[in-house]
């Protein structure tokens, strides 16, 4: 059973005055998140993911629609219940959101005495929840002495003080610089892999997603566009929107502009082969163009890797009798998809 | 000067009553205006516990009362000063009008301030099941600690000032000495004793909140 269900998740908010139109800005969202995911929501700002990831721990009320947290619905329960899933719940975010007024200890702490944790507990949890995130030594130190990342480790202890299931990303790593970014990335994966933690993403770059998720769902004007395994959808996005996403970190099949470039540069016809998992198919390839006397070379295109599956477009340009050429992609077909630029 | 040495005992008279006053004031006022403050600010808009009936009607009372000199707002106000106090003159009554201008001022500056602080800290703390209440004091009031207490120094000043008009309805104080035995006798000395102090007054006021402030905000 999944561990978030969203069924028909509907948010709008009422028009700002009579002239406006009220704001829908999640549109009949169905997701559900597995225990033990990382699951990525990607989209441009606008798109609806944090108001989206809002709902899951009701932050904001859905005005439609069912939300179900472990088998419970959520919707329509009072204030008051609320806190209680909410306790279940990690958060962090991309400012961080840390008591300025309380020392790195006292923020950690905070979770845990709105739990009702007793005092001796609290400094042992504290403690090892520093020690996880590897700023035992700032515990009595400021927000504002610490750098962006160690400010986010602290937001990462603090989420995980009270031993929730799920975890909520939003935009975790949009306010660091790329290597920090990293740090705090490998650390979310440790939190999901070492303590089983389901976490959520909400993020605008794809290159997040690649580096963590293991599924993703692309929102674009409230609505999810596309979702599935992350292998999946980056290896074969569907939806224009998703593909933009995609072609962020990946070089797959060469938009206009770009084949006009290699048009320019290199003779003969331009095809792209599409690969998934394996390298075995890519090597038929190029055995089946060599073997039909064709002569080729590598003009765009590359490999990448998602948890451990490769997957791949390698742009060729290729010269030789047409006849020939046409036969020869007859037979690579079968080993791989072939796109040929008109 | 000689004038100054006889008026001693009076000076120091005066003097004490100041502090009594703006003391008193600082501590009904402050409280009444700390709890007004509040008010407004959880039941605003988005607010811990958005209410918009309590929040329109504290906003048109303190609207209301906050624009009135205080040298108007103490001779209108002695009727309820009589009723709550039992009399209308005097340094008691004094402190009564004092308080209740105070607190609808520091209602103002309580609610700026606590507006400083960052909603995502409010949401973070919401997203841990914190309740209203509970943010308000563990994280809101925190928070804004700093900004509190430079808005409170701020107040005690415009208070020390206003207690000089005390003297109207037979409060005492630093301003109706100086008015009395200064002024109205043509003795400028005693009058610039009295400004002196004042301005001794407000400079060691300010001079403790800053560095309280300081000591809070850490920096």
């Amino acid at each position: 059973m999944a561990l978030v269900t969203l069924e028909h998740v509907t948010k709008s908010y009422p028009a700002a005055d009579r002239r406006a139109e009220p704001v829908t800005a999640v549109d009949d969202v169905s997701l559900e998140i597995g225990a033990g995911d990382v699951f990525g929501i990607i989209g441009y700002s606008g798109a609806g993911k944090s108001t989206l990831v809002r709902l899951v721990n009701a932050l904001e009320p859905a005005t439609s629609g069912s939300i179900r947290i472990d088998g419970r619905e959520i919707t329509g329960l009072a204030e008051r219940e609320l806190r209680g899933i909410r306790l279940g719940i990690g958060m962090i975010f991309q400012q961080f959101n840390l008591f300025d007024a309380k020392t790195v200890r006292g923020n950690v702490a905070y979770p845990l005495k709105v739990a009702g944790w007793r005092a001796a507990d609290i400094r042992a949890r504290v403690d090892e929840l520093l020690d996880f995130v590897g700023l035992a030594d700032k515990a009595g130190a400021r927000p504002d002495q610490l750098s962006g990342g160690q400010k986010q480790r602290v937001g990462i202890a603090r989420a995980l003080a009270t031993r929730p299931r799920i975890l909520l990303a939003d935009e975790a790593t949009s306010a660091l610089d790329p290597e920090t970014t990293h740090e705090v990335l490998t650390l979310l994966k440790r939190v999901n892999e070492e303590q089983g933690v389901t976490i959520i993403v909400i993020t605008h770059e794809m290159d997040v997603i690649q580096t963590i998720a293991t599924k993703v769902a692309v929102m674009d004007r409230g609505r999810v566009i596309e979702h599935g395994d992350v292998f999946d959808v980056f290896s074969g996005p569907r939806h224009p929107s998703s593909q933009r996403f995609v072609g962020t970190v990946i070089k797959g099949v060469p938009s206009p502009a770009e084949l006009a470039v290699l048009r320019e540069r290199h003779e003969g016809r331009i095809v792209t082969f599409s690969f998934r998992d394996g390298d075995a198919s890519q090597a038929q390839v190029f055995i089946d163009l060599a073997a039909a006397g064709l002569e080729f070379e590598l003009v765009y295109g590359g490999i990448n890797d998602i948890r451990g599956r490769a997957f791949g477009h390698l742009t060729l340009a290729i010269r030789g009798a047409d006849a020939a050429i046409d036969r020869a992609l007859e037979t690579v077909a079968r080993h791989a998809d072939v796109t040929e630029a008109r | 000067m000689d004038r100054l040495i006889e008026l001693a005992p009076e000076f120091w008279t005066a003097a004490a009553e100041t502090l009594y006053m703006v003391a008193l004031t600082m501590l009904f006022g402050g409280a009444g205006g700390f709890l007004l403050g509040v008010g407004l600010y959880v039941t605003r808009r988005g607010g811990l516990l958005p209410n918009v009936v309590v929040n329109n009607v504290l906003n048109v009372v303190i609207n209301f009362f906050r624009p009135i000199p205080f040298i108007i707002f103490i001779a209108a106000v002695q009727p309820v000063t009589r009723a709550v106090i039992g009399v209308g003159i005097g340094t008691d009554a004094a402190i009564f009008a004092l308080s209740l201008a105070a607190a609808f001022a520091i209602g103002r500056i309580v609610e700026q301030n606590l507006l400083t602080v960052r909603p995502g800290v409010i949401e973070a703390a919401r997203s841990m099941g914190a309740g209203p209440w509970r943010i308000l004091g563990t994280v809101v009031v925190p928070e804004a600690l700093g900004p509190l207490i430079l808005g409170y120094t701020f107040i005690v000043v415009a208070v020390i000032d206003m207690s000089a008009m005390a003297g109207l309805i037979g409060g005492g104080g630093l301003g109706y000495f100086a008015q009395l035995y200064g002024y109205r006798q043509f003795e400028p000395v005693v009058t610039w004793a009295a400004v002196l102090l004042i301005v001794a007054f407000v400079q060691v006021v300010q001079y403790l909140g800053n560095w309280l402030a300081r000591r809070v905000l850490r920096r």
